[in-house]
């Protein structure tokens, strides 16, 4: 092997595998920390807001109801259910009979086995339309009916899925920006190393010429410099002095 | 948005007796009284606000021509709303706020006129009033939102009530409803469950569809479902195209029950949809039975009927062509143009008995003077504080010969 084409390539390939480990730990932990946390906020959020909304349905009905005007109820949840993730509204009376609902093109059979006075939070599948989350609100105390909508959880999950993109995009940046550091980091550390490891061999090989051309490594300050006259003493059996001026203890020339 | 301001003016009136002029922002000049109308003129459901438009304009350009009220010639500032609430609020916000009309006139649908309804209470120093809208609905028959508009058709309530009893008294009970998925379509479900409900029974089944649905459309999955009640009638509270889909997948599917509409429909777009280029067309037609509001166009032996069929010939009225965006060929006659016609001829009554000087504030007044007015179709008006709707008969309509023709035994026809 001819000493120029001494390179320090193991060193570089461990410290790349160990940014890519390091980074992919750091993605993934931090997806499934984001995955868990967003999903619990924003179900916890779509909840509230759901009972929020249900509650302010409920209170807009009672006057209504009163009334029996159905035409103002159904206007009423036809403006609600154009907020985003509402997927329906229904009210019922107290005896359970629909009165107004928002559903194309007729009510669910899911919906119809359950028991619409219910104020009860339920996690629904309905065939052909998807999952929800379906909080109740009673109607005055329940004695007029009761309101109950269905949020999408597709919205939630939709939402997580772009908290998560935005996550990894952040991750991969960061990624790309750490290997390109890594590298440098790398070659400034291998630089030295090698032309010490250069040194070394033109010492063994009692390649003077070779030995002198590559002497300005003692003349270094750092590790690389001590382990270059360490070499030489070893070489030369001379003692080594630390406090020598730079080029003094080098080969002869 | 889509706007136009339509000045029917006449040929042959001149202007006199326009001594005073309203103050600024009334709507009122002293050449002029301008209405502003919010319907739709685009979308599925079009032909109502064209036609609508067309029967009132035959009416008011008739008026003009004969110098106006008092001098003052009626002008109606008109927009689109697509039959959609949103626009149909924006519209009346411009039409309140930046145009100043007079007054509200020829509103079409009950989700837009639901919709409108809280603004004239919000605005209700301003006394803006909505008269004749083209909905049979409650909301603006009754309390909180009663005192702000004027009717002249019968209710849905009226028109269900009416088509749930004749079908129960031939023996047709089990009754299925097939609506649209908004306040007209609650409005027309309660109207049928409030009817069953006094003669004991219940709706037998229930189907929706999504507001503007075009004929193109299936409605297969709702007729399906109606199916599976085994209902001895249908009750269709929709607009002519999805209505008339339903009809047709109906009969496809071989659900061989009467099919009754009423009148918001638009019998005659209806019927042209079913009827079309399509053969064997009878067969999708004559199980269809449509309430009406106002008698049959047909029936020449009524004064109003004579006049609007006149005065229709005589004007051929155009809707705003900047609003028209999409073909329509207007029928020579229609329900729902002489229900526009007779509309006009209300508001001009009333227009009139404001005097020489015409507000706002004097409206209720002018109204509640109606007493037993003769319209010119055999039923007296009359209105009050309490009455606040002026019309109360239905009629009823069946296809015969590729037209509606009243209907005069129900049992003949159904049993």
């Amino acid at each position: 092997m001819k000493i120029a084409d001494i390179k320090v390539q193991k060193l570089f390939q461990k410290t790349l595998f160990g940014v890519f480990c390091l980074f992919g730990i750091i993605g993934l932990s931090t997806s499934i920390l984001l995955i868990y946390t967003v999903n619990d906020y924003l179900s916890e959020e779509y909840e509230d807001n759901s009972k929020d909304i249900a509650k302010t349905i409920a209170d807009s009905s009672v006057d209504i109801l009163l009334n029996r005007d159905l035409a103002a109820l159904q206007s009423l949840i036809d403006q609600f259910v154009e907020i985003q993730g509402i997927s329906y509204i229904y009210i019922a009376d107290e005896t359970g009979e629909f009165l107004a609902h928002t559903f194309v093109p007729g009510i669910p059979e899911e919906i119809l086995a359950d028991d619409p006075t219910s104020t009860e939070t339920v996690e629904r599948n309905i065939d052909g339309m998807g999952d929800f989350v379906e909080v109740g609100s009673p109607i005055l105390a329940g004695v007029a009916g009761t309101v109950r909508l269905g949020m999408d959880t597709g919205v939630i999950a939709l939402k997580v899925q772009r908290a998560i993109g935005r996550q990894l995009y952040l991750v991969c940046i960061i990624f790309a920006v750490g290997v390109v550091a890594a590298l440098w980091f790398v070659k400034l550390a291998a630089n030295p190393l090698r032309d010490v490891l250069a040194y070394a061999v033109a010492l063994a090989r009692d390649e003077e010429e070779e030995a002198s051309s590559r002497s300005r490594v003692l003349e270094r300050k750092d590790e690389a410099g001590h382990l270059a006259r360490l070499f030489l003493y070893f070489s030369r059996g001379e003692a080594l002095d630390d406090d020598a001026p730079p080029g003094s203890t080098g080969p002869a020339a | 948005m889509n706007r136009r301001s339509l000045i029917l003016y006449g040929v042959g009136g001149s202007i006199v007796g326009a001594v005073r002029a309203e103050p600024a922002g009334s709507g009122v000049t002293d050449t002029e009284i301008t209405l502003g109308m919010s319907a739709a003129f685009s979308g599925p459901s079009r032909g109502l606000g064209i036609e609508l438009y067309r029967g009132a304009s035959a009416y008011f350009q008739h008026v003009n021509d004969q110098g106006g009220i008092g001098g003052r010639r009626i002008a109606i500032k008109t927009y689109d709303d697509g039959y959609q609430p949103d626009p149909s609020v924006k519209n009346t916000m411009t039409l309140m706020l930046e145009d100043e009309v007079f007054l509200l006139f020829g509103y079409v649908g009950t989700p837009t006129v639901t919709r409108v309804l809280p603004m004239l209470k919000k605005f209700q120093d301003r006394n803006i009033y909505l008269f004749f809208p083209f909905t049979g609905a409650q909301p603006q028959r009754e309390p909180p939102y009663g005192d702000f508009a004027f009717n002249l058709r019968a209710s849905y309530r009226q028109e269900t009530a009416g088509l749930v009893d004749n079908f129960v008294r031939i023996g047709r009970k089990r009754i299925a409803v097939f609506y649209q998925a908004d306040a007209y379509g609650r409005s027309g479900w309660a109207g049928v469950r409030a009817a069953l409900k006094r003669h004991g029974e219940r709706i037998a089944g229930e189907a929706t569809y999504r507001r503007g649905t075009k004929f193109t459309g299936t409605m297969r999955r709702q007729v399906e479902i109606l199916q599976k009640a085994k209902p001895d009638a249908v009750i269709c509270i929709g607009a002519y195209a999805a209505c008339a889909a339903f009809a047709r997948d109906a009969v496809d599917l071989g659900l061989r029950v009467p099919i009754a509409n009423l009148s918001f429909v638009g019998s005659e777009n209806l019927l042209k949809l079913l009827t079309e280029e399509r053969e064997e067309s009878r067969q999708y037609t004559d199980l269809l039975v449509n309430s009406q509001v106002v008698p049959s166009y047909e029936a020449v032996s009524i004064d109003a009927v004579r006049e609007y069929r006149d005065f229709m010939r005589h004007y051929d009225p155009v809707a705003p062509a900047e609003l028209v965006k999409e073909a329509y060929s207007p029928f020579p006659h229609s329900f729902v143009s002489l229900e526009g016609f007779l509309d006009a001829k209300l508001m001009v009554e009333i227009l009139r008995r404001l005097g020489d000087a015409p507000s706002r504030d004097a409206l209720p007044r002018a109204v509640f003077s109606v007493k037993d007015y003769d319209l010119g179709i055999g039923e007296q008006v009359s209105f009050g504080p309490t009455r606040r709707q002026g019309l109360q008969r239905v009629y009823y309509t069946v296809v015969d010969e590729g037209r509606f023709v009243p209907l005069d035994d129900w049992r003949e026809r159904f049993a």
